[in-house]
């Protein structure tokens, strides 16, 4: 967290977003009127159950999706198109397997129409920033999933976005791989030279959630409400051990549990957090990467 | 992490060609003097040069086409819904037997006129493959590649350069390697079609090879198939392996890196570039036929039943199939008096013989599907077998794998020369029409049996092991049943490639003066034929009959077109609906 006190404008304004999709019997509510703030330096967690539409209200705050009803404001204009000032970071990572690691980062750049030593000194930048130094001439399929992500991080913050939009950034990596990024990603969010000013990350795991944001708006299974947006105010770097961390993974647990219909796959996510943070705070190994789970959550 | 050819597989690839020289040579032998076809190499590549020109301006022109088309199939709606019906009506009609009106339209041009006719038929015969590779890549270019563009506002030409194109890049080579198999296919016979007639000249490695096996010159037969050869050999090794391999890059990786089976499974495809273009194969008859829906397609589903009533008796449904085929031969009677009619009083009048040609023409085309069927059968017989044989004898495998690629490279047409003039002639005109058409459509049945046999997944093969299921248990319920959608592509295509192999295998003629490359003037009348569709359509354009040329032509084309919409799209449908994995 930067410490800019006082300073609480808002970035984005949700109001009242309903989207729903054509099926074969007529039309299926996805989300139903939701809401919600972010301000400058927040780091938003979105969470809910698998299906709820998570991902689908981050690409509606981009604009890369239009909603059927209501409106995203971004420094209090409505967002119509694709915004150039908001990047995503894709479950699967979305590289381009043809391009190299730094034609990657510099996907983003190019279409910006910056001029090449611009983009070469960008690109250096932040392929030091996020560890990617050595593999700049590598393709995507070279790398372990955990460097992979690296790069989608790398092409995302390059365009030095004001809001950084994560979609279940971690969850296609082994539970010591994601451990560390997410470290490695607060400390980035951390240095008050780099960007974005504010984060919303989209997550159906709880305990990352709570380690990573400020402010967890939680959704209700489809078609989706906001149950709940709670303030998290725990003092980093967070213990997961801490009784008040136990408290509040209850809390959003039951929830999301009791929001939900059935069983939801947020409680499944919980034992994956039960390594010691201790364990995963190093560097990242490339070599140990299982293959990506997989996800149905949209 | 990419795989290299091992030794052995390397030399066979070189020696494989060498060996078929060998063998040719010893069957031409006694008539020849041996080693004679030595002497007629440099005459053989003389002829060869102007064939390959013609390939390489056709494959031009197919590589410019389908980046054109295929991109507006793909990315516009409306378009799409006129562009790929078309295109699977084009892709399915017998086009080697408009190559007579290419002709009638190029032939005003002198000399280049022939040249570009033969030229647009060989382009027909690639681009249409190519065009559906372009339009699936970019249809299935993965959603969150396609996000992350849009994300990050990546469009015009870097969306051109950087997305589009290279998505494309991988099937296409691939689709190329099937292009140009295809293309010395009809290279060779529509120079064989030109030679028909005494006033057209088409000089290529195919009038060669007819000339020479016409004037039983042996071994200039020989050098024009060693030429041949060792120039599609050379392309393999030299041209599209190493394409593959760069290919290779611009495949979308699903596995993660590490895992065994995705460092191996590259390597293992970019040896075979010719399995792996059948695949491509397979791929554009499903697009074909799940994609573009013509309104036939209702009737046959009509006469087949939907897939969701599958137990109809069989009486009944020869029932429908004949009701269907009547409606059909009454229609074709009042088609062609019609066509007759107005044909005789705007044209030309029609003579005598012509008109009882013309009316004979549903025997003709019932004795030609008499034997593509006969053909299908020899086919099947030899590559079923052939195909399970190398499935489960992975060390029988590895040399008898790269031996059958050599000899289905070898374009089926540049063999019947051979086949009819020299060896075979003896066993009857029926049998080696027979055998001609077999090997045009074998290969497809092959590859993809092999495929379909080698893409058992393991682990049913494991449970059936487990269970104690084998023997006939084994065949009936695991292996016919996964095998099953890939012999239908299998089958759809070694049709569509046996229509179009029709149109030689019935007939082929010399023309009456020879003039041998290497020897002094020859005359000679061969003309070999058994009556049929495809040999009516060459005899029309031979004898100069344009009404016959005409009415055959039709009848073929709405014969192939209403056994692809009334037979096999609705079987092809309800294979893939009731034996896909997933």
């Amino acid at each position: 967290m930067r410490n800019n006190d006082g300073d609480t404008m808002t970035l984005i304004e949700v109001q009242d977003i309903k989207k729903d999709y054509p099926s074969h019997h007529g039309t299926i509510s996805i989300i139903n009127g939701v809401s919600f703030d972010v301000a400058d330096n927040d780091f938003v967690a979105i969470i809910g159950p698998s299906g709820c539409g998570k991902s689908t209200m981050l690409r509606i705050i981009q604009g890369l999706e239009r909603p059927t009803s209501g409106e995203v404001r971004f420094r209090g204009k409505p967002v119509l198109s694709t915004c150039n000032e908001m990047a995503m970071v894709f479950q699967s990572f979305a590289l381009l397997p043809w391009l190299t690691i730094k034609e990657n980062v510099a996907f983003g750049l190019v279409a910006r129409g910056w001029t090449p030593e611009k983009i070469n000194a960008q690109v250096d930048r932040y392929i030091s920033v996020t560890g990617l130094v050595g593999f700049e001439e590598a393709y995507p399929r070279e790398l372990s999933g955990g460097m992979r992500q690296r790069v989608g991080l790398a092409r995302a913050l390059a365009v030095e976005p004001a809001v950084l939009l994560m979609d279940e950034p971690f969850s296609a990596l082994d539970a010591l791989t994601a451990e560390g990024l997410r470290e490695e990603v607060l400390q980035l969010w951390r240095d008050p030279d780099l960007p974005p000013e504010a984060v919303a990350l989209v997550t159906h795991n709880i305990e990352e959630a709570l380690l990573m944001a400020d402010k967890i708006v939680v959704l209700s299974h489809r078609p989706s409400r906001v149950l709940a947006v709670v303030p998290v105010t725990l003092p980093r770097p967070r213990d997961r051990k801490s009784d008040a961390f136990y408290e509040l993974t209850d809390y959003l647990y039951s929830l999301i549990t009791e929001g939900a219909p059935g069983p939801g796959p947020a409680g499944k996510a919980l034992p994956e957090g039960t390594a010691t943070p201790a364990a995963g705070a190093g560097p990242v190994a490339p070599a140990d990467d299982p293959p990506p789970t997989p996800d149905a959550s949209g | 992490m990419m795989k290299q050819l091992s030794p052995m597989r390397r030399g066979l690839v070189v020696a494989g060609p060498a060996l078929i020289a060998a063998g040719a040579a010893l069957l031409l032998g006694p008539g020849t003097g041996n080693w004679g076809f030595l002497r007629d190499l440099p005459q053989a590549t003389y002829y060869l040069s102007f064939s390959f020109v013609r390939m390489i301006v056709a494959y031009a022109l197919s590589l410019g086409f389908s980046l054109v088309y295929g991109y507006f199939a793909a990315t516009n709606r409306g378009a799409e819904r006129v562009l790929i019906p078309i295109l699977d009506i084009l892709q399915s009609v017998p086009i080697l037997g408009f190559f007579p009106v290419a002709i009638a339209v190029f032939i005003s041009i002198p000399y280049i006129g022939i040249n570009l006719a033969s030229i647009f038929l060989i382009f027909t015969s690639m681009a249409w493959n190519m065009v559906f590779g372009v339009y699936e890549s970019l249809k299935s270019i993965p959603g969150d590649l396609r996000e992350a563009s849009d994300s990050f506002g990546v469009r015009g030409w870097q969306r051109l350069r950087q997305v589009l194109i290279p998505a494309t890049i991988n099937r296409l080579v691939y689709n190329s390697v099937l292009s140009w198999t295809g293309g010395w296919f009809f290279l060779v016979a529509a120079e064989f079609i030109a030679s028909s007639r005494s006033t057209v000249a088409l000089p290529g490695i195919g009038s060669y090879l007819l000339y020479a096996a016409g004037a039983g010159n042996g071994s200039a037969l020989v050098a024009g198939l060693i030429v041949l050869i060792a120039l599609i050999t050379v392309l393999d090794l030299a041209v599209w392996r190493p394409l593959g391999r760069w290919a290779e890059k611009y495949r979308y990786d699903t596995t993660p890196s590490g895992d065994a089976d995705a460092a191996n499974a590259p390597a293992r495809r970019v040896t075979a570039p010719l399995r792996r273009a059948v695949a491509g194969l397979a791929r554009r008859v499903r697009t074909g036929f799940i994609t573009a829906s013509t309104p036939l397609v209702s009737l046959g589903t009509f006469a087949l039943g939907r897939g969701t009533t599958r137990r109809r008796s069989f009486a009944a449904l020869a029932g429908r199939y004949l009701a269907l085929g009547s409606i059909l031969i009454f229609s074709w009677y009042l088609l062609i008096t019609a066509g007759v009619a107005i044909y005789s009083i705007y044209i030309h009048p029609i003579g005598a013989f012509a008109l009882a040609q013309i009316r004979m023409i549903p025997y003709d085309l019932a004795s030609s599907i008499g034997r593509l069927i006969a053909a299908y059968t020899l086919s099947l017989v030899i590559a079923f077998p052939l195909a399970y044989f190398l499935t489960h004898r992975p060390r029988a495998a590895r040399i008898g794998l790269p031996l059958v690629e050599i000899v289905a490279s070898v374009p089926a047409t540049a063999i019947f020369p051979l086949i009819v003039f020299v060896v075979v002639l003896d066993i009857g005109r029926q049998a080696t029409s027979v055998i001609l058409l077999s090997t045009g459509m074998i290969w497809y049945l092959f590859f993809n049996l092999l495929s379909g046999m080698r893409s058992i997944p393991p682990d049913l093969d494991e449970a059936a092991r487990s269970f104690g299921v084998k023997g006939g248990p084994y065949y009936r319920k695991v292996l016919l049943p996964a095998v099953f959608p890939a012999f239908i592509t299998g089958s759809i295509t070694a049709l569509g490639g046996g229509w179009n192999t029709l149109i030689v295998a019935e007939y082929l003629s010399v023309s009456k003066t020879v003039q041998m490359p290497t020897g002094p003037v020859t005359t000679t009348h061969v003309v070999y034929q058994v009556p049929g569709i495809g040999q009516l359509i060459q005899a029309g354009f031979a004898e100069n009959s344009a009404a016959v040329y005409v009415a055959a032509l039709l009848a073929l084309v709405v014969a192939v077109v209403v056994v692809n919409e009334l037979l096999w799209k609705p079987l092809y449908r309800r294979a893939i609906e009731k034996y896909k994995y997933d």
